[in-house]
C-alpha cells in the first residue's frame, strides 16, 4: 500500500515546527524592540504637510515666538492652530506668488480651512491642558523637542504615558522660568541650579509630585 | 400576577414603623419580582432569550473583540479656521443668554457652545425666572437641535423644491391676498409670546383686514382665563406666590408638576421651604387630589378624591368660612380632611393659599379666590398678570378654523410651528379639510403629520439657531439669540413670517431688534444689555427682583384688579394684540371679600380643547358620582416628558423617566390598585377604554394612591411621524373632551419599561422622615471603626448633598446630566432590561397603604465612596479613589468584569452591555461634550461628580493663584435642580456651603451599616407622622 507521507516530510514536521518555535522566540525578542521603536510611538518620523511648513525657517531663522501661531497655549487645554490669516499676516506681503504656498492662498480665497496633518496629538481619552503647563514653567521644548531645527515637524519624544509620568513623578529638570517658556535653546543650568528652581516652584505653585501621577490628573 | 391586595394590607396594617416599598411588585412580594431584584442584571436572569438573540449577541462580541485596536491611528488631521472669530478660544466654552419656548412661555437659557457648538443649556442666573435652574424640558430641548430627521428642505405635493420655488409661490399668493385685503387667508400658530411675532402678526392683519389669525395650544390656560373672566370680568393669569404662602392647600392643582410655570413655581415653594427649615415659620401643603402628582408628593396630608368631589371639597371649605351657605355632604374622611385644611388655613390669614386647578369649572376657581379673599390672602400670596398667553376669542380657534376650511372660506391658511392634525382631537377632520384649502404651507422644524398634510411645507429653524423673544413665566421679557447658525438652509420664525406676507429680505435679526427698538426708543444701550444678561426690561431691575405687579398696598382689601397699565410686563406695555385679536372690554372691579363674586355658571368657552365637564352647576347642588360600576372618570393630562407630543421624537425626553409612574418610553392607561382588582388587571394588561363612538386601547399601569374610579392617561403619544417617537405609546387624542369611559379587559400584553424597577438598593432606612427642622441640636457622631487608613482631608475634596424635603422628583437634574455626560439611550428593551444608562436616577419609594401612599423621591448618584467595595473588587484596577475623594473609574483599564457593580451596594454603576454610543447619527454626536469622553462597549461607567468641572475650576484656580472659591464647581445637577436640592462642594473647606448642610441633624448617609462613607449623603425629609386626625 502508498505510503502517505514521503522521508522527506520529516524534515518538512521538524523545519515547520523549528520555524513556530523561532517565531515565538523573535517575537518574544523583537516585540519590544518594534513597540518601543519609533513605528510605534512615531519619534523621528516626519509628517507630510499639504504646505511644507518649516519650523526651522520661522522659529529658528526668523525668531517667531511660539505663540504667535499657537495663540490660544497660554489660556486654553488646546495651544490652537495658526488661522489662514495668520499665515497670510505674512505672505500676504512676501512670497505671495511661491507655489509652495499656493495651498494657503487657496484656503483664504475659497474660503475652506487647511487640515493640517496631526504629529503632536495624544488619544482622546488623554485631556491634556497646555495652559497650567504654561504658567508654570514647562518649556515648550521640553515635549515637542527643538522644532527650530525641524525643517518638517516630527515628535521629539514618545508621546506614551510613560514619558508623562516621568516628568509628573520628578519635574525638577523639566521646570524652567515662565517668561523662558517658548526659549529653544537649553537654559543651560546644571543639575543643582534646577533642583533649587523646582524647589522654589513647588513652593509657589503648591506643587505635590505625589498629587501628579494620580489617574484624575489627565483623564477623565 | 394578580395582586393579594387584603393579605398585603392586613400585612402592613400590622406592621409597625414605616415601611418603604417601590413598587407594587416588592409589596406583593411575588418570586418573579425577588428574583429580578436578587439578580443584579435582571437580563440575564431572563428565560427570554432565544438562540437568534444569543447568537447576534455572540456574533457582535466577535466582531468587536480586539480588532478594533488594530485599525490605523485615528483621524489625526487638524482644520483651523481661516478667520479666527473674535475671542473664541478653543478649548474654552462661550455662553450665550437666549431662550427656548415651551408652550409660548420662554424659558431663560445660557446656552454654552464649544467652538460654535452647542452641547448644553444651562439656566440663566440673571433670570428671575431662572435662577440658573431649568426644567427637564428645557434640558432635553438642546437635542431637537439636532434631531437627524429634522426638515432640512422645502417640500411640496411633488416632493422637494427650492426656496425659490417656495418663494415663488408665496410671492403670488402675498400678492393675491394683497388685493383681495386678505380674504381666505388664516394664519394657524401655537401659543405665543413673543412681542416680535405678535407685532408681526398685527402688521399683517393691518394689511389684511379680512384675514383671521387662530391659535391652537393643546395645553393652555383657557379654563383658568375663562374662569378669572366669569369671577372678575377678564382673563387674568394667576401666579401663586409659593414663597409667602405657609399654609397652601391645593385641589387638583400641581405647581411643581411638569409645565411651563415649573421652574417658577419650584423656586418659589423651595424658598419657603427652605426658611421653614431654618426655624421662620411654616410651609404646609395639603392636597386633594384624584391622581398622585409631584405636589401631591410634598404633602403629607394628602386626600384621594375623584374629580367629581374635587368641587365639592372647595364648596365645603367654602362654607367653613361663610362664604356660600351650604355644601353637599363629604364622608368622614373627606371632613376630617377639610376641618384640617380650615384649620390650618385659618392660622395663616394673609399667608395662605387656596390653589384650585385650573381645569376645574370655573364656579369652583371662584370659590378657591373667594376663601382667600376672605382669608386676606388674594393679594399677599398671589398675583394676577394680564394673560401672557391670552384666549383666543370663540372666532380664533381651531374650531373655527376647521368650520371656515370645511365651508370653503379659507383659501390660503399658513400654519407656524404647529402640529394639529396630531395634537387635536379634531386631527383626521382637519387634514381632510386641507384639501379644500387652495395653499395651505406649513413650517415647522420636522416634516411631521401636519406638514405632509399640507401642500407646501418649509423649514423652519430651531429657536436655538434664531433670533427671537418671548416672555418668560413671570412675564418678563427675554430675548433669543442664536447659538449657531442653522445646520441646514432653513428659515427662522420672524423671516417665515415676513416671507408668507411676501417680504423675502427680513432678517429675523432685524426684526427682533425692531420690535424692541420701538418698545425702548432706542436700541442701545439696552440692546447690548439685554443681550448679555438676557432680560430685556428696560429698568436695570436688581437680578432677582421681577420687574412685575407690585403688590397691593394693603393686604386686608385685596386689589383684584390687575394692574393698571405702566407696570407689569416691561415698561409701558401690555400683552395684548392690535384689534383682530382680543378685544378690550370694560370690567367692574370686584368686590373685595369674596361677597358677590358672580358664581353664574358659564358655559366654557370654546377653545382647541374642550375642557372636560364635570357637571356642577351651582355651588350647594348635589354632586352626582359616577355610576356604579360604569363610567369611570377620564383625565387627560400632557405627558410629563413629551408633554403634548412635541418632544416625541426626542430620546433623551422619551427614556427620562416619568415623575411618579417611572415609565418610560409609553403612556399608559394609570388606575388604582382598587380598579384593578375589581378587573383582574396587572401592569401591562391590555385594555379598552369607550366613551359614545370614541375608543382606544392601552395597556394598564397600576397607580397606588389614584382615585378608584378615574382613569389617567398622558397625551403625546402615537405620533405618526419620527423613527424614534413611532413605536412609542398609544395615541389618546379621540378621547379628548370626554370625562366618562369605560373600561374594558382586552387581550394582549405590553411590556412596559418602568425604570423603578431595577437597581434597587437592598437595605433599609433608605429615605428618612424626621419630625425636627435645621436648628434642632445635632447628636454627635461617632465614626465606625474601619481597618482602611484614614486618608487625609486636604483641600479640596468634593461632597455632596441632596435635601430630600426639597427635592420634588421633577427629574430635571437626570436629564442635565444625560446632557453633560454624554449618556447614551438605550430604548425600550434595554430600559426593560435594566441597562438604563442614566448614572443619576431618582428612586421613588411608596409608604402605606397602595390605596392612599406617600411618596418620597430620591435621587441617588454615584456615593464617592471612602471606602468603596467598587475600588476593592475591581481586578485589574480600574476603580481607583482620588486624594480629591472622589472614586474614579478608568475607562481604559476597565475590562467589564461588573465586579465593581456587584460590590456596589448602592447600584450606581453603569455597564455598557453594547455598543450604545458608537452608532449615533453624526448630528447626534455633534451635541457631545467634548470634555467628557464617549464610553464604548464592554465599559463600566458611573457619576464622576462632574470631573470635567472640577478639573477645569482646577486649572482655572491654580493659573489665577487661589483655591477653588465655594460655587465655583457646580455639577451638572446641581446646577439645574430649581429647588436647590442639590448641594456640592468642598468639605475640607469650613466655609462652604456643603458644609452647612452636612452639618444639618437631617443628615444621614444610605447605608451607614455598609460602613462605604459616602460622600453623598441625604438631608431627611421634615414631616410627622400623618395625620389622620
Amino acid at each position: 500500500m502508498a505510503q502517505i507521507f514521503t522521508p522527506a516530510f520529516d524534515t518538512y514536521t521538524r523545519l515547520f515546527l523549528a520555524a513556530i518555535v523561532l517565531f515565538f522566540v523573535l517575537l518574544l525578542l523583537l516585540g519590544p524592540v518594534a513597540a518601543l521603536s519609533g513605528y510605534q510611538s512615531r519619534v523621528g518620523w516626519t509628517v507630510e504637510q499639504p504646505v511644507p511648513f518649516s519650523h526651522e525657517h520661522h522659529v529658528g531663522g526668523l525668531g517667531i515666538d511660539c505663540r504667535f501661531c499657537h495663540a490660544t497655549v497660554e489660556r486654553s487645554a488646546h495651544a490652537g492652530f495658526p488661522s489662514t490669516h495668520v499665515c497670510m499676516t505674512c505672505h500676504s506681503q512676501i512670497w505671495t506668488g511661491a507655489p509652495m504656498l499656493a495651498p494657503i492662498r487657496r484656503s483664504l480665497a475659497e474660503g475652506t480651512p487647511l487640515t493640517w496633518n496631526r504629529v503632536s496629538k495624544l488619544p482622546d481619552y488623554v485631556y491634556f491642558n497646555h495652559a497650567i503647563h504654561i504658567d508654570r514653567g514647562v518649556a515648550c521644548v521640553r515635549c515637542h523637542g527643538r522644532v527650530d531645527r525641524m525643517p518638517l515637524l516630527a515628535r521629539a519624544h514618545p508621546f506614551e504615558m510613560r514619558f508623562c509620568l516621568e516628568c509628573h513623578r520628578d519635574p525638577a529638570p523639566k521646570l524652567g522660568p515662565v517668561d523662558q517658556v517658548t526659549r529653544m535653546p537649553p537654559l543651560g543650568w546644571d543639575e543643582g541650579t534646577h533642583r533649587r528652581f523646582a524647589l522654589a516652584a513647588a513652593r509657589r505653585y503648591h506643587l505635590d509630585p505625589t498629587r501628579l501621577d494620580k489617574c484624575d490628573i489627565c483623564h477623565r | 400576577m394578580s395582586a393579594r391586595w387584603k393579605e398585603v394590607l392586613a400585612g402592613l396594617q400590622a406592621q409597625g414603623g414605616r415601611r418603604f416599598w417601590r413598587g407594587l411588585d416588592e409589596l406583593a412580594g411575588s418570586p418573579e419580582f425577588r428574583e429580578a431584584i436578587a439578580s443584579e442584571f435582571p437580563a440575564l436572569q431572563s428565560a427570554d432569550w432565544n438562540r437568534r438573540g444569543l447568537l447576534r449577541a455572540f456574533g457582535a462580541s466577535l466582531a468587536l473583540a480586539g480588532l478594533t485596536g488594530c485599525e490605523a491611528r485615528p483621524d489625526g488631521r487638524a482644520m483651523p479656521y481661516v478667520e479666527d472669530p473674535e475671542h473664541l478660544v478653543p478649548g474654552r466654552p462661550r455662553l450665550y443668554a437666549t431662550m427656548t419656548s415651551f408652550a409660548g412661555i420662554a424659558q431663560p437659557v445660557l446656552g454654552v457652545t464649544y467652538v460654535g457648538r452647542p452641547t448644553k443649556l444651562e439656566g440663566n442666573p440673571d433670570h428671575p425666572a431662572s435662577r440658573g435652574a431649568t426644567d427637564a424640558f428645557t434640558q432635553a430641548a438642546l437635542l431637537d437641535l439636532y434631531d437627524p430627521e429634522r426638515s432640512r428642505i422645502p417640500r411640496n405635493a411633488s416632493g422637494p423644491i427650492s426656496w425659490d420655488a417656495l418663494d415663488t409661490a408665496l410671492a403670488g399668493r402675498a400678492a393675491m391676498l394683497d388685493a383681495s385685503k386678505g380674504e381666505g387667508f388664516r394664519l394657524l400658530t401655537g401659543a405665543t409670546t413673543s412681542p416680535t411675532l405678535l407685532r408681526q402678526i398685527d402688521a399683517l392683519l393691518a394689511r389684511w383686514p379680512a384675514a383671521r389669525w387662530h391659535v391652537f395650544e393643546p395645553v393652555n390656560d383657557d379654563a383658568l382665563h375663562a374662569a378669572t373672566t366669569q369671577a372678575f370680568g377678564r382673563a387674568l393669569d394667576s401666579i401663586p406666590l409659593l414663597d409667602r404662602a405657609e399654609a397652601t392647600v391645593a385641589f387638583d392643582a400641581d405647581p411643581l408638576g411638569p409645565g411651563p410655570y415649573q421652574v417658577r413655581d419650584s423656586l418659589a415653594w423651595s424658598a419657603r421651604r427652605r426658611a421653614f427649615q431654618q426655624g421662620d415659620g411654616r410651609a404646609d401643603l395639603m392636597v386633594a387630589e384624584p391622581s398622585p402628582t409631584l405636589t401631591g408628593a410634598r404633602s403629607l396630608d394628602r386626600l384621594v378624591a375623584e374629580p367629581s368631589r374635587i368641587p365639592v371639597l372647595v364648596a365645603a371649605l367654602a362654607r367653613v368660612f361663610g362664604i356660600v351657605p351650604d355644601a353637599p355632604a363629604l364622608d368622614p374622611a373627606e371632613t376630617r380632611w377639610i376641618e384640617r385644611a380650615a384649620k390650618t388655613l385659618a392660622a395663616a390669614k394673609g399667608r395662605g393659599l387656596v390653589l384650585v386647578g385650573t381645569e376645574q369649572p370655573a364656579a369652583t376657581q371662584a370659590l378657591g379666590w373667594a376663601i382667600d379673599a376672605r382669608l386676606g390672602n388674594l393679594g399677599a400670596t398671589r398675583r394676577f398678570i394680564d394673560p401672557l398667553r391670552p384666549t383666543p376669542p370663540p372666532d380664533r380657534t381651531l374650531d373655527a378654523l376647521l368650520a371656515d376650511m370645511e365651508g370653503g372660506r379659507v383659501n390660503t391658511l399658513a400654519i407656524l410651528d404647529s402640529n394639529p392634525v396630531y395634537a387635536s382631537p379634531d386631527g383626521p377632520a382637519f387634514a381632510a379639510a386641507l384639501r379644500k384649502v387652495a395653499f395651505s404651507v406649513h413650517a415647522g422644524l420636522w416634516h411631521d403629520e401636519t406638514g405632509q398634510a399640507c401642500g407646501w411645507h418649509a423649514p423652519l429653524a430651531h429657536i436655538l439657531e434664531s433670533w427671537s423673544d418671548g416672555r418668560a413665566a413671570d412675564g418678563t421679557p427675554v430675548i433669543a439669540q442664536p447659538l449657531v447658525r442653522p445646520f441646514f438652509d432653513v428659515r427662522p420664525l420672524h423671516a417665515m413670517l415676513a416671507a408668507i406676507g411676501g417680504d423675502f429680505t427680513a432678517s429675523d435679526h432685524a426684526l427682533v431688534q425692531q420690535t424692541w427698538a420701538e418698545k425702548w426708543g432706542a436700541l442701545q444701550p439696552h440692546w447690548n444689555e439685554a443681550l448679555l444678561k438676557g432680560t430685556a426690561t428696560q429698568s436695570s431691575s436688581p437680578s432677582g427682583e421681577s420687574p412685575n405687579l407690585s403688590p397691593s398696598p394693603s393686604g386686608e382689601s385685596p386689589n383684584l384688579s390687575p394692574s393698571p397699565s405702566g407696570e407689569g410686563l416691561g415698561v409701558g406695555e401690555r400683552n395684548d394684540h392690535a384689534a383682530g385679536f382680543l378685544e378690550r372690554r370694560p370690567h367692574p372691579n370686584p368686590s373685595p371679600e369674596g361677597e358677590g363674586l358672580a358664581l353664574r355658571p358659564h358655559p366654557n368657552p370654546a377653545s382647541g380643547r374642550p375642557v372636560p365637564r364635570t357637571g356642577l352647576g351651582l355651588p350647594g347642588a348635589a354632586q352626582p358620582d359616577a355610576p356604579e360600576g360604569e363610567g369611570l372618570a377620564l383625565l387627560l393630562r400632557p405627558d410629563p416628558t413629551i408633554w403634548d407630543g412635541r418632544l416625541a421624537n426626542n430620546p433623551w425626553a422619551q427614556e427620562q423617566p416619568k415623575p411618579v409612574t417611572t415609565l418610560t418610553w409609553d403612556n399608559a392607561v394609570l388606575i388604582a390598585p382598587a380598579l384593578a382588582t375589581a378587573h383582574d388587571l396587572s401592569d401591562g394588561d391590555m385594555v379598552r377604554l369607550t366613551s359614545g363612538p370614541a375608543s382606544i386601547s392601552g395597556p394598564v399601569w397600576i397607580m397606588p394612591g389614584q382615585a378608584p374610579r378615574t382613569v389617567l392617561i398622558h397625551q403625546g403619544y402615537g405620533r405618526r411621524f419620527g423613527e424614534v417617537a413611532r413605536d412609542a405609546g398609544f395615541d389618546a387624542t379621540p378621547l379628548i373632551g370626554h370625562a366618562t369611559v369605560t373600561l374594558e379587559r382586552v387581550d394582549g400584553r405590553r411590556a412596559l419599561a418602568a425604570a423603578q424597577e431595577a437597581h434597587a438598593i437592598d437595605g433599609k432606612d433608605l429615605v428618612r422622615i424626621v419630625d425636627f427642622i435645621d436648628t434642632a441640636p445635632k447628636p454627635p457622631q461617632q465614626p465606625k471603626p474601619s481597618f482602611w487608613a484614614e486618608k487625609p482631608l486636604t483641600r479640596p475634596n468634593w461632597a455632596m448633598t441632596i435635601d430630600l424635603d426639597l427635592c420634588t422628583g421633577c427629574g430635571a437634574c437626570v436629564t442635565a446630566c444625560n446632557a453633560e455626560n454624554n449618556i447614551p439611550m438605550v430604548g425600550r428593551e434595554e430600559v426593560r432590561n435594566g441597562r438604563r444608562m442614566h448614572w443619576l436616577r431618582v428612586d421613588r419609594y411608596y409608604e402605606g397603604d397602595p390605596a392612599d401612599p406617600l411618596l418620597h423621591t430620591q435621587p441617588v448618584p454615584c456615593m464617592h465612596c471612602e471606602d468603596a467595595p467598587c475600588e476593592m473588587g475591581c481586578p485589574v484596577n480600574a476603580a481607583v479613589h482620588s486624594p480629591e475623594g472622589l472614586n474614579l473609574q478608568v475607562y481604559n483599564r476597565c475590562v467589564g468584569t461588573r465586579t465593581c457593580s456587584s460590590f456596589c451596594p448602592y447600584k450606581v454603576r453603569r455597564f455598557n452591555w453594547d455598543d450604545y454610543s458608537g452608532d449615533a447619527p453624526e448630528s447626534i454626536k455633534a451635541q457631545r461634550n467634548p470634555n467628557v469622553t464617549v464610553r464604548a462597549r464592554g465599559v463600566m461607567e458611573k457619576c464622576t461628580y462632574c470631573i470635567q468641572r472640577i478639573s477645569a475650576a482646577r486649572i482655572d484656580a491654580k493659573i489665577a493663584g487661589h483655591p477653588i472659591a465655594d460655587g465655583a464647581v457646580r455639577t451638572a445637577c446641581q446646577q439645574v435642580c430649581p429647588t436647590g436640592a442639590i448641594s456640592f462642594g468642598d468639605i475640607a473647606d469650613p466655609a462652604a456651603a456643603v458644609q452647612k448642610r452636612k452639618a444639618s441633624p437631617r443628615d444621614y448617609a444610605l447605608l451607614e451599616e455598609a460602613n462605604t462613607r459616602p460622600r453623598t449623603s441625604y438631608l431627611a425629609r421634615i414631616g410627622g407622622r400623618r395625620d389622620r386626625g
